[in-house]
């Protein structure tokens, strides 16, 4: 029987080109969709993973409150001994240290007059460190614009804009005034050994990164540090396995007494990317649920005609000797197919559109001007197993959800009313 | 020579709702069939032959009374049973001769046998059979729309055959046949009539059609108004 129903499917094209063509259109959505929600959070995420939040992050407690004003003076103490003891105790992380800090950066001119100033967003990570690799997680050298990386202390990258605003070249000198961690004034000259953009607008105003040594020294902050990052060295971000992680780092360390005392935050526990790992994670779910309520409807009203056009066949099957119930079934199994079928179809274009976008791209960098979220300016999609079966979901669910709908009709008809529509 | 009846009509009356009211299409029918008869239902257009041949084929069930066939009463039986009844033991052949048009008429001959459990050979046998005997053995590959409507109806006789049942039901078979046709496929008809001793019941306005029946049941507005025995067309068996 299958086989008369898959030679009826093949040979009328009226009955199957529309529903494989909707369920097509359908499936390669979802498969589109999903692939490039899977490749913008991920991208998302991982960015903010590599340039803020690590997989883990270490602070005390009162810094962690107030971290947007950079508080400093709030920093972790004693942080060569605690970064051992995460060495330690969690092997599976690489460990570093980072210290974000806020000031003027100041260029002056031949005579030492200032020529301009601009609020300086600074960044201090190991950058000699033999293996260190905080350089290629920030990509720093791909996004160099002139010059080149630091090589020795007392150089410094500052913002391409920056430099081209005030004209400071390679080798010039500029000044950095700021606070040290006992909140008294200090100022250091950097050489500047290059520029760059990062293309993420919130990363690139008023960019310096200098060694953690160079802002250790400037700042008073000799064995202390504002932020302790882990990476999975495995580099990618285990949701469950960081917050177990954390949640036994804290039972040790933080003191409910002691705001000074450290506190590991997970990825999830930060910059409120919780809600947006739980988004990405839903965002299929959601699709599928829309797709398949979506297509559903279409693929009903399409039953209804196509049925309606078949009361013909119909009639002459019961005559023929097969029940209602039966000729519902096979309805449904031609669903079965011809869902199978268009889910084919459309994974295969969905997946290709998906690995079309996963290797150019979608350049968005222009909507993102003034944005401080911290979002990759090139959207990607990004294929995973899980998108060859995803739309099968919505294409078998909506054609077999559409003709059970479509398919009642045959129910509701007397048999000999079905039958009527023989007579011409 | 004394035979059962396979059809037994008693008291039958079909009420279709119409509106607010009711329309009676059938009104207390009284009639038996034999087996091997070859009987027509004749009458006006609207005189309820349709009415009553659905009945006999358990497509409808009646208000009121009896309708027997085979031993069963037709108001009793589930939508399964009577599929089960239709599949095995009834032929339709119609107006039009309503062939799916997306198989060959060797499929569609082939489908009135899938429901039962017969092998691939057996089939292909079965209906190699049916078209045999109403010639079109050649044309099996054929797609419905490549057929003249006399082919067609042939290929409609040879699907309600093939399973050999024992009543065949035919609604006016050659309102849509040419003079030559009409002969040909009651020839065919008769001829199975006799090998294979199928009861045939049609309903017909055609004067050529009647020249082959051996009873002739005359309805109006629902009611048998003669029921005529042509003895000239009875053929001594
Ligand atoms: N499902 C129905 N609902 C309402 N009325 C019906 C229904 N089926 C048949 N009728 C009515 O019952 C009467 C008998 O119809 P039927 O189809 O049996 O006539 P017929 O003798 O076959 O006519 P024809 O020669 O035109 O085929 C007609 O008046 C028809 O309108
Ligand atoms: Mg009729």
């Amino acid at each position: 029987m299958i086989q008369f129903l898959l030679k009826g499917i093949l040979r009328d094209k009226s009955r199957s080109l529309l529903p494989i063509t909707v369920v097509s259109i359908g499936v390669a959505l979802t498969v589109m969709l999903s692939a490039y929600m899977e490749g913008a959070f991920g991208d998302m995420i991982d960015q903010n993973a590599r340039f803020e939040t690590g997989h883990v992050k270490v602070m005390t407690q009162a810094y962690a409150e107030n971290k947007e004003q950079l508080p400093n003076d709030l920093a972790i103490l004693g942080v060569d001994e605690l970064t051992e003891s995460l060495r330690s105790d969690f092997p599976q992380m690489e460990w570093v240290n980072r210290i974000k800090f806020g000031g003027l950066i100041d260029v002056p001119d031949e005579n030492g007059e200032t020529k301009g100033q601009g609020p300086a967003a600074g960044i201090a990570l190991d950058l000699f460190g033999a293996n260190s690799r905080e350089a290629q997680r920030l990509n720093i050298e791909s996004s160099l614009v002139t010059g080149t990386m630091p090589t020795k202390k007392g150089e410094a990258l500052i913002g391409h804009d920056f430099s081209e605003k005030l004209n400071v070249k390679i080798g010039d000198e500029v000044t950095f005034f700021g606070t040290t961690m006992n909140s008294s004034m200090t100022f250091q000259n950097f050489i500047v050994s290059g520029t760059i953009r990062f293309g993420a607008a919130s990363m690139d105003r008023g960019a310096l990164i200098v060694d953690i040594s160079d802002a250790q020294h400037m700042l008073d902050m000799e064995d202390a540090s504002g932020e302790l990052l882990g990476f999975s060295k495995l580099n990618v971000y285990d949701d469950d396995q960081t917050q177990e992680m954390a949640a036994q780092f804290n039972a040790k360390h933080t003191k409910d007494d002691d705001e000074f005392s450290p506190i590991m935050l997970p990825l999830r526990e930060q910059n409120n990317l919780g809600p947006m790992l739980d988004y990405s994670n839903m965002m299929s779910g959601i699709f599928i649920f829309i797709f398949v309520f979506a297509m559903s409807i279409v693929l009903w009203n399409t039953g209804l005609l196509g049925g309606l056009r078949r009361y013909q066949e119909f009639g002459i099957r019961l005559a023929l000797g097969e029940a209602k119930g039966q000729i519902y079934r096979s309805l449904l199994m031609e669903a079965v197919l011809i869902g199978i079928i268009g889910s084919i179809v459309g994974t295969a274009i969905g997946l290709a559109v998906a690995y079309y976008l996963q290797v150019v791209g979608i350049d968005i960098s222009g909507y993102m001007d003034n944005s401080t979220m911290l979002m990759p300016s090139v959207l990607r999609a990004k294929v995973t197993p899980g998108l060859f079966f995803i739309g099968f979901i919505p294409g078998l669910l909506a054609m077999v959800f559409g003709n059970m709908l479509s398919g009642i009709g045959i129910y509701k008809r007397e048999t000999a009313r079905l039958f009527k529509e023989l007579e011409v | 020579m004394n035979k059962e009846s396979v059809i037994i009509i008693e008291n039958v009356t079909k009420r279709f709702p119409v509106g607010e009211g009711e329309f009676t299409a059938l009104k207390n029918i009284n009639l038996q069939f034999k087996r091997g008869e070859f009987t027509g239902l004749v009458g006006p257009s609207g005189s309820g032959k349709t009415t009553l041949l659905n009945i006999i084929g358990s497509l409808d069930s009646p208000t009121e009374g009896k309708a027997i066939v085979l031993g069963k009463n037709i108001s009793d039986l589930s939508h399964q049973e009577s599929a089960l009844l239709r599949n095995k033991h009834i032929g339709f052949i119609f107006q039009v001769y309503n062939l799916l048009p997306v198989y060959t008429v060797f499929e569609n001959v082939e489908f009135a046998l899938l429901l039962q459990d017969y092998s691939k050979e057996e089939r292909k046998k079965m209906v190699m059979e049916a078209l045999e005997w109403v010639g079109l053995a050649g044309m099996a590959d054929k797609k419905p729309d490549k057929l003249s409507g006399g082919e067609g109806q042939r290929v409609a006789i040879a699907r309600a055959m093939v399973k050999r049942p024992e009543i065949v039901i035919a609604d006016e078979p050659s309102a849509n046949l040419d003079a030559a046709n009409t002969h040909a496929i009651l020839k065919t008809m008769k001829q199975l009539n006799e090998e294979l001793g199928t009861t045939f019941l049609f309903s017909t306005h055609d004067e050529k059609v009647m020249g082959y029946l051996e009873r002739i049941i005359h309805l109006r507005d629902g009611a048998v108004e003669e029921d005529e025995i042509i003895e000239a067309n009875i053929i001594n068996r």
